[in-house]
């Protein structure tokens, strides 16, 4: 892996969240991607290759947006890997930089699912033993979290208190898709989904895309681009499948395979999670913060709240976890929220941030966590650690 | 999804009713590992000699929710469990039912395996599948 080449972000671009069911998903991706290549200050024409993560937005997505552009020809590949598809496109771009074989990448996400759905649970994949017997990603974490509260003994308005600073947060970011701010009272008072997450516990339905333009080394200093934009450098940047539960114990738990991924991810960066300064993680439901936090090792096991309750985790703690209001919040856009969490951290480090600007945030981090399988731990983890 | 004459049933292979409800596990023959189904490959040995073995009529709740917003197919509200088998090493996720679902449930208590109403089908008919039932102490 000593081998591999420099990766930098030149150029990030995104859409407000929210719900646009007359746009389609390749209007709101070449809205997205132009972005990025005009913040980049490049050709458009200089993109050798272009990956599009999506969920449900069907044949051909990533090649409608980049015609309206006026990029043909070069290769597009669709990406899916459930709600991980952003950062997966993403970390296919990196990878054929960081291994040699193009120099400039356009990586994208989008998802519109306003036009399939209104509300209520993601429809899942039918031909999964479970979602057939009624599972559904609210129902898979509101077990993660009683069980979890029970062994750490947490309560419900620590989960509340989750979504409290996450609004927070995103009230101050014009591109969420809750702008409002909330109290432990208001969320506790949700209708429960399923026991014990109330609907503001629970991801919104909702639709964006966000872009990276990104280019190696090399080409950083041969390309024409506008040099008053700060390049971000990948420094790690690893991708998992889920890993077989009952093969390891007991465990049908994703935090394992975060933990796993991030571990490997700190080690191609040579950092730690005290190196890190800002984060964007996969808060789909309040549990999950404390979870993933704890699997990154921003906590010790079962001391997750612990950064809620301190504040540790505020824009401005020493810990940022979130900081443009995250999945619950900003918005989870499903195949668009990895390059939102990505463009996010972009922003934070260039000093640029839409929203809550955490103080001197020199190096970040994007953990995106997609989907659930029976006896796996997920079906794909992305990890990528990004600085000046 | 397969029928039998009486009941539409979903994943008649994954369980039996003779003599009474059991999950149908796999148990590779080279490492003994269990998996809940049974998979073409052992995980552990990367073999494929797996034999298909019941796992036993009771396990253990190792968490619930109680489901109140689900997809059309599946009549709320209803109890969904993960349910572990120790000695075996499998965790199964499956709808729990108990005689009063808000209070009968408790983490780790024991729960046995049953064969009920699961969802409805497009036409409006119950189908059936393996789920487990809170044993009252």
């Amino acid at each position: 892996m000593s081998n591999l080449r420099d990766v930098y972000i030149i150029g990030v671009g995104q859409t407000p969240c929210g719900k646009y069911p007359t746009k389609a998903a390749h209007v709101l991706g070449r809205e997205a991607s132009w972005a990025a290549i005009k913040d980049s200050g490049i050709y458009a024409r200089d993109i050798e290759i272009g990956f599009c993560g999506h969920v449900y937005q069907g044949m051909g997505v990533g090649q409608r947006t980049l015609k309206d552009i006026g990029l043909v020809g070069q290769p597009v590949i669709n990406v899916e890997g459930a709600c991980g598809s952003g950062t997966l496109s993403f970390w296919e771009a990196w990878r054929t930089i960081a291994f040699g074989q193009h120099d400039v990448a356009l990586a994208w996400g989008v998802e519109n699912l306003s036009k399939i759905m209104s509300g209520g649970p993601l429809p899942l994949e039918e031909d999964d033993i479970e979602v057939a017997l009624g599972m559904s990603m609210p129902g898979l974490y509101a077990m993660r979290a009683k069980r979890y509260m029970d062994e750490y003994g947490v309560s419900k308005e620590t989960l509340a208190k989750v979504v409290v600073k996450s609004r927070l947060h995103a009230s101050k970011n014009p591109i969420a898709q809750f702008r409002k701010e909330t109290t432990v009272d208001a969320v506790l008072g949700d209708p429960v989904i399923c026991d014990p997450l109330t609907r503001s516990m629970c991801c919104p339905v909702g639709d964006a895309s966000a872009a990276a333009v990104l280019v190696s080394g090399e080409m950083l200093n041969k390309i024409k681009r506008d040099e008053s934009r700060l390049p971000i450098k990948v420094l790690g940047c690893v991708a998992q499948s889920g890993g077989y539960a009952s093969a390891t114990g007991l465990t049908c738990d994703p935090s394992e395979n975060v933990a796993r991924t991030s571990q490997m991810a700190y080690e191609q960066a040579g950092l730690g999670p005290e190196d890190m300064d800002a984060v964007e993680i996969h808060d789909a439901f309040a549990i999950a913060e404390l979870i993933v936090a704890e699997a990154l090792g921003f906590a010790k096991k079962g001391e997750g709240s612990k950064l809620i309750e301190e504040g540790t985790s505020n824009f401005d703690g020493n810990i940022a976890i979130n900081p443009s209001g995250g999945l619950l919040s900003r918005g989870h856009p499903v195949g668009a929220t990895g390059l939102l969490q990505t463009v996010e951290i972009v922003n934070q480090l260039r000093g640029e941030a839409t929203g809550c600007q955490v103080p001197d945030a020199n190096i970040g981090l994007i953990e995106t966590m997609g989907g659930a399988q029976p006896a796996m731990d997920g079906i794909t983890c992305v990890v990528s650690i990004l600085g000046k | 999804m397969s029928e039998d004459q009486e009941r539409k049933i979903l994943h008649s292979d994954f369980f039996t009713e003779d003599p009474e409800p059991r999950l149908i596990a796999g148990r590779c023959k080279v490492s003994g590992n269990w998996t809940f189904p049974p998979y073409l490959a052992d995980p552990v040995s990367f073999q494929d000699e797996i034999e298909h073995v019941p796992l036993p009529k009771v396990g253990k709740l190792h968490s619930y929710t109680i489901v109140r917003r689900s997809l059309p197919d599946f009549p709320v509200p209803f109890g969904l469990g993960l349910i572990d088998f120790p000695e075996q090493k499998v965790r199964v996720m499956a709808q729990i039912e108990a005689d009063d679902l808000e209070n009968d449930l408790t983490l780790d208590m024991d729960v046995e395996t049953i064969v009920g109403i699961v969802r409805k089908a497009k036409d409006g008919t119950d189908i059936y599948s393996y789920k487990f039932k809170a044993i009252k102490k």
